[in-house]
């Protein structure tokens, strides 16, 4: 209903420029995107879990402990990547694949710092460094906060 | 001359191989034949004390035996010290979801069925692949009780930590 009130307080013009657009617009490979995310995604995670076997076998580290060393090895690594421009070609081929596992917020760092490395080491590196990935710090460390004041409190009254 | 480039993905495996390889260096020489894959394959050894008694083998024969009854459950390894028993096991993929439910049943009935003895369970893989090491370790007879004490110690401390 929404979508033909919409049509109907278009001008002649924006109507013929819609039917124009679509006529010429570029359909997103959408199947093919959502293969080479899963693919290269997956193939991320692969090499996670051989980080997180190479801790767990070498060095003291247990399964549940071997999360944090892992992680940050993954974040290092994309962060080198990123500064050698090899992620950001990841990037481009594999969408979403390289951008939501944790290498992406390495990424999203680094490129951060050097789109604004000309502007100064102080304002320029340090003062946009988080611009995207502080919002994701942000958001992760407060809802993990509302989960554990949840947990806490369920915990308390019906004593799980 | 046109410089050949190499293509950024082949680039990138180069780059993990080396750190492969690298790092490969730093395996320690206690590994022996059982352990190297103990995280990939199923064991299944055979149940160890460090007193080496008859009646504390029997014990670990009958907790094993208790353990592996459990259909979750697919490879166990067992070693007795002094006081503690130390239960180590794998679970089914697909039954990984339920690992802490598994686990809190299962120290429930061993503890039940035999109420004399102090058990750690864990389904850690750190875990099992250490006891797996100490067995080889017991097995090769040429350490002193005291420091097998020690390792087992060790272990079930490393079990219990979080963070």
């Amino acid at each position: 209903m929404g979508k033909s009130k919409k049509k109907k307080s278009k001008t002649p013009e924006q109507q013929q420029y819609a039917q124009f657009e679509q006529k010429h617009e570029i359909k997103r490979p959408v199947v093919r995107n959502c293969v080479v995310a899963f693919l290269v995604g997956g193939t991320i995670c692969v090499i996670g879990q051989a980080i997180s076997y190479f801790y767990i076998y070498f060095f003291n580290f247990t399964e549940q402990t071997a999360g944090n060393p892992t992680v940050a090895t993954l974040i290092f690594l994309s962060m080198l990547l990123t500064g050698f421009g090899v992620y950001d070609r990841i990037g481009q081929f594999a969408g979403a694949g390289s951008a939501v596992p944790v290498t992406g917020f390495g990424n999203a760092v680094i490129s951060a710092s050097i789109e604004h490395r000309t502007e100064g080491f102080v304002l320029g590196v340090g003062g946009n460094m988080f611009k995207l990935a502080g919002s994701v710090i942000l958001f992760g460390v407060f809802s993990a906060f509302v989960v554990a004041l949840i947990k806490t409190l369920i915990m308390k009254w019906v004593g799980v | 001359m046109v410089k050949k480039q190499i293509h950024p993905i082949i680039r990138l495996f180069l780059l993990l191989i080396s750190i492969f390889v690298i790092f490969s260096g730093c395996s320690t020489d206690d590994n022996n034949a059982n352990s190297t894959k103990a995280l990939i394959q199923t064991n299944n050894p055979p149940p160890s004390t460090i007193n080496g008694n008859e009646k504390d083998q029997k014990l670990v024969m009958d907790v094993k035996k208790k353990v592996m009854s459990k259909k979750e459950v697919y490879d166990v390894s067992v070693i007795k010290g002094e006081q503690d028993i130390l239960v180590a096991y794998k679970v089914r993929h697909l039954k990984r979801f339920r690992m802490k439910k598994i686990e809190a049943d299962l120290q429930k009935e061993l503890e039940k069925e035999f109420p004399d003895e102090k058990f750690t369970i864990s389904s850690d893989y750190k875990i099992f692949l250490e006891s797996i090491r100490l067995q080889d370790k017991i097995n090769n007879k040429q350490i002193p009780k005291e420091d097998l004490e020690k390792r087992l110690s060790e272990i079930i401390k490393l079990s219990n930590e979080k963070t």
